[in-house]
């Protein structure tokens, strides 16, 4: 398989997860402005903020504004700046596409192309303003309907591992996020109540209670959560499901399994130098071994996550480099020095 | 009674009812008589028995489906980087069984002719040198590589893909306007059509008499093989499809025919070459290269052999090239034989090579470089269409006969400062065919020409049944190039004569 085609693979699949998961993440988000008791404005500055894209959006309007739920639905859906907003996930995508005609199935092409269609479309615009929940569901279907398609449609061989694995890495980096959130609210909401002395103890675990819930919608997990935790909402069932649960396919834990089960797939016979392999398991071993306890303090979560956030990065500049393979037919493998080409033009951020 | 069943009578129109030809031109479908030709037959009725109202449903059906797959170029004038599709009409032009089989003829006698004169000119240049052709015309021509003399490719065929464009006057006979014999491209469109076509038709009788055109990928894998380097094994052998990239206005047949021959589309920085050996870049490692289909200027291919200053391009290729370690398609230099100052010739370069006379006539063309005929082109300019030599895609042109005072002033200037730059032809009235005008919902005569695609191997040519009808839907409009405006249309070859 050609290096540069297995690199529009894998970011073919990360685009796609991508913009499906800022789409389940703006709408979970919408809900639970209705749902808890949290001032609207401590809502939606996290959801920027782990995005990556605090920066950006403060040159763009101003602090203050990362509380206006609308400017960053707006920021996170339709900004071209926003190299990370829906609408430049689905292009990026269409792009990959494009350039991978010959490796996608005509079905998943279709597809891809259809959803880059409907973005363009007057029509499209007007269901944001009218109805922004089946306007979010619209991407949502889209895409899963495309990562469907690629294993329905597709040989299993390279290009569909790469694209699987670009997909299953970007929503290892989607989950620690989404969790971080929950952190960064926390924080904000943290700092309110102590300037509110004496407000009950129960007001917070309510609004605690409702924050994991929001997030576990935005990763869809909330029926699954439920059928392995028959109500108990505390954060470490909440934290042991989202992170380490082997059967809910949003969990961390399950993400970096598949991730690396795809790259053995793609390189049976690692050679020495394929570094992206050997990391990915130790970063599986180490998450283990940390969470390995009995409580966890939120502190610890962040930290955890920060160091996991960290650890995908690297793996995918890895799996970046290593997809160049090496310079020159003269030199083996292990001789092969590392490429100098960037990985790409959106890499996960750590939010340390 | 009788009132009420000739008012639906009337109401189920055919679609041809209002359709006249255009005075002075060749109708493809209809006849002077009024009648369809005889090979139009089935096609006439078939469309015929269409209401307006049902052939403009088919017709947005067709265009939302190419649309939906994606089957665009893209528009280099437009900053958005905006794809269209390139228009298709519906309505099919048919062409006899008889008629083609003398094309088909002609267009390999002239390829043959071409490719001899190329491995001429980069060799002895003997038709040079007997006076054949003027020495002095082909050296000076932008288009010929000297630095390229002397270098055999590997596969000994160096026009292996070919798009003659022809065009038929008012006497009915076809005639060639220009030869490609660098990267012709529009097959895609063929195919495309014809998947469109028979979407729609596929129940129609009309469509069994027709010859099929979805082979043309296995055919130009087969003619790729056929040319690879000698040392290549036949089991190992890797081809490629070399394109500039997904902005190049011609992508999507670039991925098109990678995805249909199941060969691998790449792009020059996929490529780098090592002891004069190409290799492309993969997850396992560097893999030798065996063939190059590549759909990239001469001028960026090797940024070491054509143009210092490019990053574009793979460093080495031609290298490789010239020794014979891998074939590229079609050969670098092979301009100087599509040139328009060399295309006057090239009835002498068959007469010259091949002892033959020329069987597929071409169109009578004044040489600027020629101070008889520059003399009689600048003072004839409002008959004539006047064509640059190194431009193409309908660039660079004055349309004599539409031209205003002052566009022919300036072409005078431009010819009389530098006369090789500039060829001349009278205007022929291009052969119509039935063309679906949207805005009035009905059949009206638009103009067309035809480029059939010649795959060529060093056993002989294959050409493919029809080519790209392309149609000037602008009426009155003679230009039917894709970026002007242009559509096109399925083009059917009878399998046998017309019933």
């Amino acid at each position: 398989m050609i290096s540069r085609v297995a690199d529009h693979c894998f970011w073919f699949g990360r685009y796609l997860e991508r913009a499906e998961s800022s789409a389940r993440l703006l709408n979970a988000t919408r809900s639970l402005v209705f749902d808890a008791d949290i001032p609207v404005k401590h809502c939606w500055p996290p959801l920027v903020i782990v995005s990556g894209e605090e920066q950006g959006f403060v040159e763009r309007y101003d602090r203050e504004s990362l509380g206006n739920g609308e400017l960053v639905q707006e920021y996170m859906t339709w900004s071209r700046e926003n190299l990370v907003s829906i609408a430049s996930s689905v292009r990026a995508a269409r792009e990959c596409a494009r350039s991978l005609r010959d490796q996608l199935s005509l079905d998943t092409w279709e597809e891809i192309n259809e959803l880059y269609l409907w973005f363009g479309r007057e029509s499209t615009s007007q269901l944001y303003w009218d109805h922004r929940e089946a306007f979010y569901k619209h991407i949502r279907r889209g895409t899963q309907l495309i990562l469907g398609l690629v294993r329905s449609t597709m040989l299993h061989e390279e290009p569909m591992l790469f694209l699987w694995f670009g997909a299953m890495i970007e929503r290892a980096g989607q989950t620690p996020r989404i969790l971080d959130m929950h952190h960064h609210t926390m924080e904000r909401e943290a700092a309110m109540f102590g300037s509110r002395a004496g407000a009950p103890a129960s007001a917070h675990d309510i609004v605690q209670t409702a924050l994991w819930m929001s997030l576990l919608r935005a990763c869809s997990g909330s029926e699954a959560f439920m059928k392995k935790n028959q109500g108990r909402v505390t954060a470490h069932t909440m934290v042991e499901f989202l992170l380490m649960s082997r059967e809910f396919p949003r969990s961390l834990n399950y993400c970096l399994r598949s991730s690396l089960t795809l790259l053995r797939q793609i390189w049976p016979d690692p050679a020495p130098g394929r570094a992206s392999i050997q990391t990915l398991a130790e970063l599986i071993a180490w998450l283990e071994a940390e969470t390995d306890q009995e409580e966890f303090e939120l502190a610890e979560i962040h930290r955890i996550l920060t160091h996991v956030v960290d650890q995908t990065a690297l793996v995918c500049a890895q799996v970046s480099e290593e997809i160049q393979g090496p310079k020159t037919a003269r030199l083996s493998l292990s001789e092969a020095q590392p490429g100098e080409r960037a990985a790409g033009n959106a890499q996960l951020q750590s939010q340390g | 009674m009788n009132n009420v069943l000739q008012v639906a009578a009337d109401a189920k129109s055919g679609l041809f009812d209002s359709y006249s030809p255009l005075a002075g031109a060749y109708d493809e479908t209809i006849a002077v008589d009024g009648k369809p030709r005889a090979h139009a037959r089935r096609v006439h009725a078939m469309l015929n028995a269409l209401s307006a109202r049902e052939f403009s449903r088919y017709q947005s059906l067709a265009e939302l489906s190419l649309y939906n797959q994606g089957v665009t170029f893209s528009v280099y004038s437009d900053k958005q980087g905006t794809e269209k599709i390139f228009p298709i009409c519906l309505a099919p032009r048919v062409i006899g069984a008889a008629e083609w089989a003398k094309v088909e003829a002609g267009l390999a006698q002239r390829i043959a002719a071409l490719n001899r004169f190329l491995d001429d000119m980069y060799g002895e240049q003997k038709i040079l040198k007997q006076g054949v052709i003027p020495a002095d015309l082909v050296l000076a021509a932008k288009q010929y590589e000297p630095k390229l003399r002397g270098i055999q490719p590997a596969g000994g065929v160096r026009i292996p893909i070919s798009g003659i464009d022809l065009i038929r006057g008012p006497d009915g006979v076809f005639r060639v306007l220009e030869d490609n014999v660098r990267t012709p491209s529009g097959v895609s469109y063929v195919v495309e059509n014809r998947l469109v076509t028979k979407r729609v038709f596929r129940d129609s009788v009309a469509m069994t008499n027709v010859r099929q055109v979805e082979q043309y990928p296995m055919e130009l894998a087969q003619t790729l093989r056929a040319i690879a380097p000698k040392d290549a094994e036949e089991d190992e052998l890797t081809m490629v499809v070399l394109t500039p990239g997904i902005y190049n206005s011609a992508y999507f047949e670039h991925s098109f025919l990678a995805r249909h021959m199941g060969i691998s589309l790449v792009e020059p920085s996929d490529l780098f070459v090592e002891d004069d050996t190409v290799y492309v870049r993969t997850i396992h490692g560097p893999r030798r290269v065996h063939v190059i289909y590549r759909r990239i200027d001469d001028a960026y291919l090797d940024p070491e052999f054509f143009r210092p200053d490019s990053l574009l391009g793979v460093a080495g290729l031609m290298r490789a090239y010239a020794s014979g370690r891998v074939t590229l398609a079609n050969a670098p230099g092979n301009g100087i034989a599509d040139d328009k100052a060399v295309y006057p010739f090239v009835p002498d370069m068959i007469r010259y090579y091949l002892g033959e006379e020329c069987a597929l006539p071409q169109v009578e063309t004044f040489v600027c470089a020629r101070e008889g005929d520059k003399k009689y082109v600048v003072d004839h300019l409002e008959l004539l269409v006047v064509k640059a030599v190194d431009e193409a895609g309908g660039y660079g042109m004055l349309m004599g006969p539409q031209s205003t005072a002052r566009e022919r002033e300036e072409f005078r200037t431009r010819i009389l400062a530098e006369p090789r730059k500039y060829i001349a032809q009278h205007r022929i009235e291009l052969s119509t065919c039935p063309t679906w005008i949207p805005a009035q919902e009905t059949l009206a005569p638009r103009r067309v020409d035809l480029r059939p695609f010649i795959l060529t191997r060093p056993d002989g040519s294959w050409v493919l049944p029809g080519g790209l009808t392309r149609v000037a839907l602008v009426e009155g409009s003679y230009v039917v190039n894709s970026s002007q405006g242009g559509g096109s249309k399925d083009t059917w070859v009878e399998r046998e004569n017309g019933t």
